[in-house]
């Protein structure tokens, strides 16, 4: 019996068209991933490796719910649909026989539709080699077991046994929509435990109830170097195995339910639970029925009752929409995770932020927009087959209402889903935010942001799927083609790299809101883009209506026959109004992305940097005059966004040649365009020699020769601003409100080394050697010579006028002189003392400033000023404090402050970062300034963040790093280590670890994803996780085992020696190294060598940890150990494993106890041992009951697994 | 006003020719489609109900062309699809008064009136708030002929509404379809003899998509009074007759098989004369046409 219903399912199934669409489906995404050589992570790694591979196939199973929804929620339900569950069951067949064939049939035809990826894979990796889209060493060989392998753990049991949970809520429910709605509820679990695993302290617990085994997964490979995910597969082991036996033992035992638990009787009665009987007729026919005439009415067939009718019908329609309980769960879970998006906050280093409205409106763009996208769809679906589905299709098509009536009250009821949909993200906005207790609601912002751009964004999707759902009249086959063009959308821009926002549906230019500046200069992009989307989606939908089945025949040419009928006046005059909308906006896009501003591919922009290399590198190293004095006038029209500047810069030839030309980069006028005015030596106006126009590189004979030690003069004017809007950019420079302009702003000369291609893959493809440093050696000439950040000059004298709206403040390098007003625009004079490195900025905005002194030992005054957005004002004290304290530790510990002043001015969240220029700290929006700080256990990121700017003006102000090789550490590892120091001073070694915690994940991940291969602390030149991260964790482990008084000592020399050296040779890493060495006892040495020198990593765990209670109420605890270090090559692979000891923390702790709100561990041992790798034993007696204890329990060393490190105690009887 | 159908063809997507060259004239009044299941009843039906297209040739009704002018067709259309479902959680009431409005009934007064003529003349007055997910079969038909029935509709269209009544039903059914005015078309198809004799002026025989006859009932009774022929015979005959005479239909009486055949003569003398019925006339167009026929 079973094997015949098998057959006969599976015979049905190969025969119908959707199988074969869905085997299509995934085999030709599989083809486009593989041959176009999609992924994301390392270069390094193969496209084709074990780990992309598990990571791929576990992703697409994720998405393939939907397919085991369609192909297992049917094989039960299509006796009940075609009414064949009657006579079906009246045959002698088993129950069981019955849902096991079924069951069998379906899961084979599954398993058979998900063979499409896998031979698309297996085709596409063996193809793409050879296609040429993707360099063929990106392929590694055909490896049968790198597919069988994790199609086992995740592909094929994902499938398994989400198709065991939908099959089983149909067989058990007779409810198609519940299979649906199980599907989206797997999926929201997932993303819920994909938001919790971004809290790095519940990674494990939430993993494992992740349906998909994606975290589990991406736990196990997060820290893999390229070399180890080309090589290994994913052990099947510890959450990953735990996670998978959960998942599906839930899909067998609810499988194993429902063979049990199925039977024909309760299947053939109607609804489930329904209690209603048949009523019982009244045999006699009433005399009313004879006698009743029907009345004679008047009928209107009028536009006017049609117009009625369609508002009428619209509004039954939303109301069945709404009604419908998929529609009400899925909604509901959208709005859930709005709400948890918002009310979590956008934490930085786990600290969240107050629930700014822009953030509430952001974050429909992390969940919420993809449940509502399936939602449309979904209820696009239902809408436009809602007739069919209870068979009152023919009635209905036969009444005379005009097509346009029934499918726009379709539309028009999907419409008004939208605006409900949009309305969520306000209702769930303000009542977080009065939850939170935040009362400033910004509702311009939310209906601007809501009705104008959101709002048309959801009709166009509603468009989409009317368009296909009409095209295609079968419903499921809808749905999963919808999905599929849109997922292929999304591949085709973030994969494939494919941005022109005018050739995607539905797509257009990125945006952020900000304070500062509203909606600024997005807005009119964003408004164009909907227009034009709207227009071709108006096209879609009158397209939808000519094919939409209205009646009984579904063949094509009965459709086509149709559609040609239906294409009449008015449909025609729709779809050029429609077409009309659509070309005139897409006009003026065009004009504005593609005319006034000119778009590159992605591809274009490479190739214009690889030919700016071929042509132009030959004068990388040039020698070029150098600043010394600057001059400027600048007048800013933020109203207009451009900015006029002339400015008398004085230039010396400080090298050992003389110099003929300048060579000018003005810019390749992709989004700011230049137009110079006055360029002159000596007044002497400059003759254009050599152009490269298209890099913006020109060549300028001077009038003289300049001999080494010459010094001139040279006159500059120039306008730069931006016109029109972009296809993609912020164009941030000069804004509306929150202008932030750097010295990138004036004019560089020479070639510049940020223009080449990093990516060796890319370079490869357009001829270029492959580049392992961008910056030269450590003994490099001109390395030394010049200074890293800025090669245009040394050391200068500043001196400018800035003039700006009125309403705004203007800020420049230097102490504010004099400001007035004149002509309507407000004026600002500053000047600088003495001497500064060429690096600064030019801010202006609508500002209140927060002012507050720090006097030095000597009692001299330091004016530290904040320059906020006026309803930014949460943590200005936090600000001042944090640079109180960092004077306060630094100029104790590495010497005086240069400056009078300290300003840290706001600037709009288009960028997010702080960055410290002489005396003054731009610091972005989104940084700290709207930050929650009031969980004490929280990082007080804002303290760190700008202690760690504070320190710059020590690190990188004072000591001006030399344009080499390992030369940043000098002012990245050194700022990072000193605000570890003012906040470990604040907040207590407790704190820091939490901090430390971060700092390793991130190094981990950064090595992990390494493009080409990891550098030391020595001579790393572009790698941020190691001057950032591991330089951070290195130096807080020296001062950690040197102490932090003995460490400093060594830096205060390096000071001494090296701050505001005049001249070449600038610092380097060598010379910072050198002092540390010096300070360091002989036997760490091998601590600095394993961390400046080498990449080093250990493995360190507790394996045993019991305690016994002795006599004398005191405790033995007994603690094994295992340390384990092991030596790496810049590609992650293990090189060797060095036997001697190290010196490495050993602790027990009693409870932790909470001070102030914050937890703090409390040792009762606290030893640093010398410990051999291996297993090592120790016994300590403590007098208090230990709790638990541990191998390096405070993550000082770099450490995979840093958890493991500490152990809760057993107590021995 | 007449209906005519002008060399109507067409083949669906699957290869199923349904409809072959129809030519056909429908006369005001009651007027009865007769075929087999599959004969192409209902895609003739359902073209003319506006639900589908026709591949080639023409339905005019006066001067509207039923295959172009939808909009107007449906305007004065009144439909029942032979398998029809109703949103099953909404009432009778309420559901005869939102398809009164969609066809133009505006007047909300007038509305009601008609809503409620129409429940009691369907019998249905008294479920009139019943959900119709609780609706008998029956009651279901009375409803779907209560739909089609408003708005006074110039073309009513029921596509065998009698299938699956029992006969108390289908009585009432009758009577129901019978007070509908004379100068209304009425296409009524079915496979049931016993509907069309009872209640039909005209009709027409259709099988494998073609009309096989045409006209009056007593007109086409006419035709084969005389050429039927009856004999009771031993079933394991049954396939012998068959070779030999045109057997149109056999009837099991009291334990024995009845045939009847179609012959211009007295084929033999073991034959006895029967008096042809509509029911015969039936059974000859179609044995002709399809292989096997049993009642």
């Amino acid at each position: 019996m079973f094997i015949e219903i098998f057959l006969f399912e599976l015979n049905y199934r190969l025969r119908r068209p959707a199988t074969w669409a869905y085997f299509g489906i995934l085999f030709i995404y599989a083809l486009f991933l593989s041959i176009g050589g999609l992924s994301g992570g390392s270069e390094k790694v193969f496209l084709n490796s074990p780990a992309s591979l598990a990571s791929t196939l576990n992703v697409i199973s994720i998405f393939g719910i939907m397919l085991a929804s369609a192909i297992m929620g049917v094989p039960v339900y299509r006796d009940i649909e075609h009414g064949t569950q009657n006579y079906l069951f009246s045959y002698p067949i088993s129950e069981k026989g019955y849902i096991l064939g079924r069951f069998a049939g379906s899961m084979a035809t599954l398993f058979l539709v998900s063979l499409g990826l896998i031979l698309g894979f297996m085709i596409g990796y063996a193809i793409g080699p050879y296609a040429g889209y993707e360099p063929a060493e990106r392929y590694a060989s055909f490896n049968l077991w790198h597919y069988l392998q994790p199609s086992l753990i995740f592909y094929w049991s994902n499938f398994f046994f989400t198709g065991c949970i939908f099959f089983a809520l149909v067989a058990l429910t007779k409810r198609i929509m519940l299979a649906y709605a199980g599907g989206a509820i797997l999926f929201i679990i997932y993303l819920v435990t994909l938001t919790l695993t971004q809290d790095i302290e519940n990674k494990e617990l939430v993993s494992l109830l992740d349906p998909f085994g994606f975290g589990a997964l991406n736990n196990t490979i997060q820290y893999w170097t390229p070399e180890e995910q080309n090589t290994l597969t994913i052990p099947l082991k510890d959450t990953v195995l735990w996670n998978r036996i959960l998942w599906l033992s839930i899909g067998v035992l609810i499988f194993l339910y429902t063979v049990f638990r199925f039977d024909f009787q309760r299947f053939l009665y109607k609804k489930l639970g329904s209690k209603k009987k048949s009523m019982v007729d009244e045999k006699e026919v009433s005399s009313a029925a004879v006698f009743t005439k029907i009345p004679k009415v008047s009928q209107v067939f009028t536009g006017t009752h049609n117009l009625k009718l369609l508002f009428s019908l619209s509004w039954m329609e939303f109301r069945n929409i709404t009604k419908d309980l998929f529609f009400k769960a899925i909604l509901i879970a959208a709005v859930a995770f709005l709400f948890f998006d918002g009310w979590f906050g956008n934490p930085t280093y786990g600290t969240p932020m107050l629930p700014m409205t822009y953030y509430m409106l952001e974050i429909k763009d992390f969940t919420y927009v993809i449940l509502i996208f399936i939602l449309i769809v979904f209820m696009t679906g239902e809408v436009l087959h809602r007739e069919r589905g209870v068979k009152y299709e023919q009635i209905y098509g036969a009444l005379p209402l005009p097509n346009w009536v029934i499918y726009g009250s379709k539309f028009l009821a999907l419409v008004l889903i939208c605006f409900i949909l949009v309305n969520m993200i306000l209702v769930s906005g303000v009542l977080n935010q009065v939850l939170q207790g935040y009362f400033n609601f910004q509702f311009d912002m939310y209906f601007t942001d809501l009705y104008l751009i959101e709002f048309p964004k959801y009709i166009t999707y509603v468009m989409l799927a009317f368009f296909v759902h009409a095209l295609i009249a079968k419903k499921f086959l809808g749905h999963v083609i919808t999905i599929a063009i849109w997922a292929g959308l999304f591949a085709i821009n973030s994969l494939a790299d494919i941005d022109y926002n005018m050739a995607l549906y539905g797509y257009a230019p990125g945006y952020t809101i900000s304070d500062m500046n509203g909606f600024g200069h997005f807005l009119a992009a964003q408004n164009w883009f909907r227009l034009y989307w709207l227009g071709f989606g108006i096209l879609l939908t009158v397209v939808g209506l000519l094919f939409w089945k209205r009646g009984t025949d579904s063949g094509m040419k009965a459709r086509l026959k149709e559609a040609r009928q239906r294409l009449g006046g008015k449909v025609k005059s729709a779809m050029v109004l429609g077409a009309l909308i659509w070309i005139g906006a897409g006009a003026y896009v065009y004009n504005n992305v593609s005319v006034i501003n000119s778009y590159r591919t992605v591809k274009e922009r490479r190739v214009l940097s690889a030919n700016y290399e071929k042509e132009l590198s030959k004068y990388n190293y040039l020698n070029q005059p150098k600043f010394t004095d600057i001059k400027v006038d600048v007048d800013l029209v933020p109203e207009e966004r451009y900015a006029t500047m002339s400015g008398t810069f004085e230039m010396v030839n400080k090298g050992d040649t003389p110099i003929d030309s300048l060579h000018i980069n003005w810019g390749n006028n992709e989004l700011l365009q230049t137009e110079l005015m006055k360029l002159a030596v000596n007044d002497i106006e400059l003759k254009e020699g050599k152009v490269f126009e298209i890099f913006g590189y020109k060549i300028y004979k001077l009038p003289q020769k300049m001999m080494p030690g010459d010094t001139v003069t040279m006159k500059l004017a120039l306008k730069r601003g931006y016109k029109g809007f972009p296809n993609e950019g912020s164009g941030s420079d000069i804004v509306y409100n929150g202008t932030f302009l750097n010295d990138s702003f004036f004019p560089s000369f020479g070639y510049n080394l940020q223009g080449e291609i990093t990516s060796d893959k890319y370079r490869k493809e357009y001829d270029l050697p492959e580049k392992e440093y961008v910056a030269p050696p450590q003994d490099d000439k001109w390395g030394l010579s010049n200074l890293l950040f800025n090669d245009d000059a040394d050391y200068v004298t500043f001196e400018g006028t800035v003039s700006t709206a009125p309403d705004q403040i203007a800020i420049m390098p230097g102490y504010l002189q004099k400001e007035w007003e004149d002509n309507g625009r407000k004026y600002y004079h500053y000047k600088m003392e003495g001497e500064m490195d060429y690096f600064f900025n030019v801010s202006s905005a609508r500002y209140d400033i927060y002012k507050e002194d720090w006097k030095d030992k000597d009692g001299n005054n330091v004016a530290i000023e904040i320059f906020h957005h006026p309803s930014h004002s949460y943590n200005v004290k936090r600000f001042s404090k944090a640079v109180r304290h960092s004077f306060d530790y630094f100029s104790e510990n590495y010497g005086p402050y240069q400056y009078r002043q300290m300003r840290i001015i706001e600037f709009p969240r288009y960028q997010s970062f702080a960055q410290s220029f002489p005396n003054t700290v731009p610091y972005a929006e989104s940084f700290g300034w709207t930050a929650d700080f009031s969980d004490p256990e929280d990082l007080d990121y804002a303290y760190m963040v700008t202690s760690h700017e504070v320190a710059h003006q020590w690190w990188g102000h004072q000591i001006t790093p030399s344009a080499t090789r390992g030369a940043n550490q000098i002012s990245e590892s050194m700022a990072e280590y000193s605000s570890l120091m003012v906040m470990k001073k604040e907040y207590g070694v407790d704190a820091m670890q939490d901090f430390l915690k971060r700092e390793l994940d991130s190094y981990l991940r950064g090595r992990a994803g390494e493009n080409k291969f990891e550098k030391t602390l020595l001579d790393n030149d572009t790698q941020a996780y190691v001057w950032y991260r591991k330089g951070g964790l290195i130096l807080y482990g020296l001062q950690d085992y040197i102490g932090e008084k003995t460490l400093n000592q060594g830096f205060k020399k390096f000071i001494d020696s090296a701050a505001f050296r005049p001249k070449a040779p600038f610092a380097t890493s060598n010379e910072w190294y050198g002092y540390i060495k010096e300070v360091t006892p002989d036997s760490l040495q091998y601590y600095l060598e394993d961390s400046f020198e080498k990449i080093t990593l250990y493995a360190n765990k507790v394996s045993e940890a019991t305690f016994k209670k002795l006599d004398n109420n005191t405790f033995e605890v007994q603690l094994t150990v295992e340390s384990g270090k092991n030596y790496y090559d810049g590609n992650g692979k293990e090189l060797s494993a060095p036997e001697e000891s190290n010196l490495l923390d050993i602790a027990v702790f009693q409870n932790d106890t909470i001070i102030d709100g914050k937890t703090k561990k409390v040792p009762l041992i606290l030893e640093k041992k010398w410990i051999k790798p291996g297993k090592s034993t120790f016994t300590f007696v403590t007098n208090k009951e230990p709790i638990k204890a541990g191998i390096d329990p405070y993550n000082k060393m770099i450490d995979r697994i840093p958890d493991d490190n500490l152990k809760s105690l057993d107590e021995l009887e | 006003m007449e209906l005519k159908i002008e060399n109507l063809s067409k083949t669906y997507s699957n290869g199923v020719n349904a409809l072959k060259d129809i030519t056909l004239t429908i006369p005001q009044g009651m007027f009865g489609l007769l075929g087999p299941n599959g004969a192409g009843k209902s895609s003739l039906m359902r073209t003319m109900a506006t639900l589908q297209q026709a591949d080639s040739g023409s339905i005019t009704m006066g001067d509207i062309d039923i295959l172009k002018d939808t909009d107007k067709v449906r305007e004065m259309l009144g439909y029942l699809p032979q398998e029809f479902g109703i949103y099953p959680k909404v009432t009778s009431y309420k559901m005869l008064d939102h398809i009164a409005s969609l066809k133009g009934v505006s007047n909300k007064g007038e509305r009601k009136e008609l809503v409620e003529a129409l429940l009691n003349k369907t019998n249905l007055w008294h479920v009139r708030n019943k959900s119709l997910g609780t609706y008998s079969g029956g009651m279901k038909q009375r409803f779907g002929i209560a739909q089609a029935l408003i708005g006074s509709p110039k073309l009513i269209i029921v596509d065998e509404p009698t299938a699956g009544l029992d006969p108390a039903e289908r009585v009432r059914f009758h009577n129901l379809l019978s007070e509908i005015g004379e100068n209304t078309i009425i296409i009524l198809s079915t496979h049931i003899v016993e509907d069309v004799a009872n209640l039909c002026k005209n009709m027409a025989i259709i099988c494998l998509g073609e009309v096989v006859a045409q006209g009056n009932p007593t007109e086409l009774i006419q035709r084969v009074q005389g050429k039927i022929w009856k004999k009771m015979i031993d079933k394991k005959e049954l396939d012998n007759y068959k070779s030999n005479f045109q057997v149109i239909s056999t009837h099991l009486k009291a334990g024995s098989t009845v045939i009847h055949v179609y012959n211009e003569t007295m084929p033999d003398e073991t034959f006895e004369p029967s008096p042809a019925n509509l029911e015969d006339v039936y059974f000859t167009e179609i044995s002709s046409r399809l292989n096997e026929v049993t009642v």
